[in-house]
């Protein structure tokens, strides 16, 4: 297979939701390579980490996403999407760590203080990490000081706060005043099930997400 | 202002796991799909999780009934043995021709939230907010079965129900959480609260039900409210 061969093939298997061989989906690739056994055969034959990252990868995810934003696809075809491109990204994470390929930037994600519901926030970590960011996933039940010292150690890292109650909702407002004191560049991104625009603007955040795509969007946005 | 509500009768249920079924439109919903969007896969998918989930269920629910609840007009509250409720409007509407009210308390357990968890864990996302979905299904199926219940009891009585109302739903606040939780008294189905009023297990149900001559289930009016992402709306769209 040739290197074109190789990037459309692992391109079809994150866009269609191929994770590996033996994974039973999607029904009429059953038996074949996924993203996880193809991405490593493409290093072995020294096609570069940063080309499978960028042309295949992240190019995937993209049509993935606007597939999503189309209604053409939903929530879990986009959650196999992002698995597929997690197997494949476990064989380029040595090349994370030694620089060799720079990730789109850093995202800081954690639910708000009160709350431990993580299920809304697990998927948007995994959409955006998925998407091509470093993910600095803190957790629920995060205070201030924890987003604060996160920050402090990524500095460049936009920031995601995440809430489902409207009690705990009422502490994204504090925890973003807080962080907007110490770091006014930093930008912060806000979702959950009773968030909205009005909430948004009222709490001084610059971002509401209403899903993980909207998320990705907006990281992307600030980088573009 | 007198108040004479009093604690009537109460109990607690523990129905067997096989009575409940999963709504799977409802899954379907809150994987952001219409039924006829699933593929086969993700049926069989969905159906596979609902039979892994079906043993964890640990179904509890307890409710007690108050007497003469008085309700108070100017400020839509409703006061409970010196307890006031701040339901907001749209619940004391419903409710204001209540001669007693039910407060319920309905749990799934925690079993089903950790296999979530432990799915998400292991990077099964999907299959974690399946079985997510399947926990709040089968937590929304155990209420039922004690409205029902509530119903019964009613209708003995020769007496109607009301719809169900929890805080945090129609503009009652969910902080009220913890008044509801004093008065439910030993009726809590083993759930605690956390001081920002989520319920462990987070699969749970809390809540009042009116009890009365002219009262009736009717359909969710969800116009009125902001929460698109509510059970409620879900059902009453179906």
């Amino acid at each position: 297979m040739n290197k074109e061969e190789f990037l459309v093939q692992i391109s079809e298997c994150v866009e269609l939701g191929k994770v590996n061989k033996a994974a039973p989906f999607p029904p009429a690739m059953k038996g074949m390579d996924g993203a996880d056994e193809l991405t490593q055969q493409a290093l072995n034959a020294g096609i570069e980490p940063e080309t499978i990252l960028n042309s295949a990868l992240i190019a995937a995810m993209e049509r993935v996403g606007e597939k999503f934003s189309q209604k053409k696809i939903f929530v879990p075809q986009m959650l196999i999407s992002a698995k597929a491109m997690n197997a494949a990204m476990e064989h380029l994470k040595p090349f994370f760590q030694s620089g060799q390929v720079q990730r789109k930037g850093k995202f800081i994600i954690g639910t708000v203080s009160g709350d431990l519901h993580d299920i809304g926030k697990n998927l948007v970590a995994m959409i955006v990490e998925g998407a091509g960011w470093e993910v600095i996933d803190l957790g629920v039940d995060v205070k201030a000081d924890k987003f604060l010292h996160a920050i402090a150690q990524h500095p460049n890292a936009i920031v995601g706060l995440s809430a489902l109650l409207t009690t705990t909702m009422t502490n994204m407002k504090s925890i973003a005043a807080e962080i907007k004191k110490a770091y006014p560049l930093v930008k912060i991104m806000i979702g959950g099930a009773p968030v909205t625009e009005d909430f948004r603007i009222e709490i001084g955040a610059d971002h509401f997400s209403r899903d993980p795509q909207s998320a990705v969007s907006y990281l992307n946005s600030l980088i573009a | 202002m007198s108040d004479y509500s009093i604690q009537n009768e109460g109990g607690t249920l523990f129905p067997d796991n096989d009575i409940f079924h999963a709504d799977i439109d409802y899954i379907l919903r809150g994987l952001g799909m219409q039924p006829g969007d699933a593929d086969e896969y993700l049926l069989s998918l969905i159906a596979s999780l609902i039979a892994d989930c079906k043993p964890m269920i640990e179904a509890r629910a307890a409710f007690i009934v108050y007497n003469s609840p008085q309700f108070n007009p100017e400020d839509n509250t409703i006061t409970l043995c010196s307890t006031v409720l701040n339901v907001g409007k749209v619940v004391w509407q419903s409710l204001k021709h209540s001669s007693e009210l039910a407060l319920f308390s309905a749990t799934c357990g925690d079993k089903i939230e950790k296999y979530s968890k432990q799915l998400m864990k292991q990077g099964q996302a999907l299959e974690g907010l399946i079985t997510d979905l399947i926990g709040s299904t089968m937590t929304e199926a155990i209420v039922d079965y004690l409205h029902d219940h509530i119903k019964n009891i009613a209708f003995m009585k020769g007496i109607e129900v009301s719809n169900r109302y929890s805080p945090g739903y129609c503009n009652w606040n969910v902080s009220d959480q913890h008044k509801l939780f004093s008065l439910l008294k030993n009726y809590t189905s083993g759930i605690s609260l956390t001081d920002s009023s989520l319920m462990l297990p987070v699969k749970s149900v809390s809540g009042i039900i009116g009890l009365g001559e002219n009262l009736k289930c009717i359909a969710y009016k969800c116009n009125i409210c902001s929460d698109k992402n509510c059970i409620m709306r879900i059902h009453s769209t179906l």
